[in-house]
């Protein structure tokens, strides 16, 4: 009696028990029926394989330590809520006041104008709003040296940085996951408690770009050399933890 | 508020060690079933930080964290629309893309890609789930137990799975 597709199956993915292997592969040895419908499925199995192996994408680098520390992380009570609402106000009141035009500008000097009088500050680089739907983000001209410093280190998530041809640094994350502020030489991006992924675009041509989470600097691009805390870019992006370092 | 269980040393050195062994292929599950590595990620992660919370390690662990990854994604798609993507669609594939190859051979790869992913969808579900776990070298008993099959019909559903997949994708290939 031939083998059945259960048995081939098994066979194939070694899920029979010792004994009844033994039995089996006795049978094979004698049968070159059953021989070659093994043989086929084997080749069925690498093809399929191989045509799965297309869709795959690199596994993202995520270590125990980061589970645990989400696993142990408070969820998110009612007064923080509150707290990311007005965050999120804050950061559209702020990037309403970086918009080139906008009537904000001229509203806020002239009433701190009023109040204090003092000297004109350094004028900050122009921005324009980032372009992308569906992400909050701001994209601002380097000029000869800047700073993007993100202040708070984060459990989760990450900064993926690419280099581009664009003219202007353009700092994507979720929408509300941040406050971006601008001024002279500096992108701060305020994220406290946020687990967000940002992605940061620098232009090829820029000077000198660096970004910081904390007093720790995580990137460099001065002129044409890139270092970072991650080491090289893997297909073209540079993947780098917001976490605090370990130790 | 309460604090999330103590789970004690043994448990943490098997969750290392279930999670270095089980996120790769959790995580290439999922991004093969859904063709969203992202969202992949997020889930696979979520799998995990439930395990961890659940504070002990259950009978059969795999079979486990397909199950509760499979339950997200279901809840995921149900609240599709509260979902906010934290990519566009066009960075994304820029992110994931090979930057050498030339206009052609990059042509070629995405049209090949296309049909497998054309094909995986065109699969029955639970037809789509067996292949894919099975790809990933789950064990019989997981297979049976996460998608709540006969365990001792696991061969033949897989066999059938995987035919059934190659004539998709082969149907494909003779489309003009």
């Amino acid at each position: 009696m031939h083998l059945d597709q259960e048995q081939i199956q098994r066979l194939l993915h070694r899920e029979l028990p010792a004994g009844v292997e033994a039995s089996l592969r006795e049978h094979l040895a004698g049968c070159g029926d059953c021989r070659g419908r093994l043989q086929s499925a084997e080749r069925t199995e690498r093809v399929v394989q191989g045509l799965l192996r297309r869709l795959d994408h690199p596994v993202p680098r995520v270590d125990a330590r980061t589970i645990e520390a989400m696993a142990g992380a408070p969820r998110w009570s009612e007064w923080s809520r509150w707290a990311a609402g007005i965050l999120i106000v804050l950061g559209g009141v702020t990037v309403a006041y970086a918009v080139p035009g906008s009537p904000l500008r001229d509203w806020v000097r002239t009433l701190t104008g009023r109040v204090n009088g003092g000297p004109a500050r350094a004028p900050a680089p122009p921005i324009v709003p980032a372009p992308q739907a569906g992400t909050g983000g701001i994209a601002v001209v380097p000029g000869p040296r800047l700073v993007i410093q993100f202040t708070s280190s984060q459990v989760v998530g990450q900064v993926r940085v690419s280099l581009g041809d664009r003219d202007e640094v353009v700092v994507e994350g979720p929408s509300g996951g941040a406050r971006f502020t601008t001024e002279a030489g500096r992108l701060v991006i305020d994220n406290p408690g946020s687990s967000a992924t940002f992605e940061i675009e620098i232009p090829r041509e820029a000077p000198w770009v660096e970004i910081r989470v904390e007093r720790r600097r995580i990137f460099l691009k001065a002129g044409p050399r890139v270092t970072t805390e991650s080491g090289a870019a893997v297909q073209g992006v540079y993947r780098i933890s917001l976490a605090p370092p370990r130790g | 508020m309460t604090a999330p269980p103590d789970p004690g040393p043994s448990f943490c050195d098997r969750f290392v060690e279930l999670f270095d062994a089980d996120f790769p292929r959790i995580y290439r599950y999922l991004d093969r079933l859904t063709g969203e590595p992202e969202l992949a990620a997020d889930l696979a992660q979520e799998a995990f930080v439930r395990l961890y919370r659940r504070g002990a390690l259950p009978d059969a662990p795999g079979a486990w964290l397909i199950t509760v990854a499979l339950n997200l994604l279901r809840n995921e798609r149900s609240s599709r629309s509260r979902r906010r993507r934290l990519l566009t669609l066009s960075r994304g594939e820029r992110a994931h893309s090979d930057p050498a190859p030339s206009p052609e051979q990059a042509a070629e790869a995405e049209d090949s890609r296309r049909r497998v992913r054309l094909a995986v969808d065109q699969l029955p579900e639970r037809e789509r789930r067996l292949l894919l776990l099975q790809a990933e070298g789950y064990s019989y008993g997981d297979l049976a137990a996460a998608l709540q099959l006969n365990p001792a019909s696991v061969g033949t559903l897989l066999a059938r799975a995987r035919e059934q997949f190659r004539a998709l994708y082969e149907e494909r290939l003779d489309a003009p």
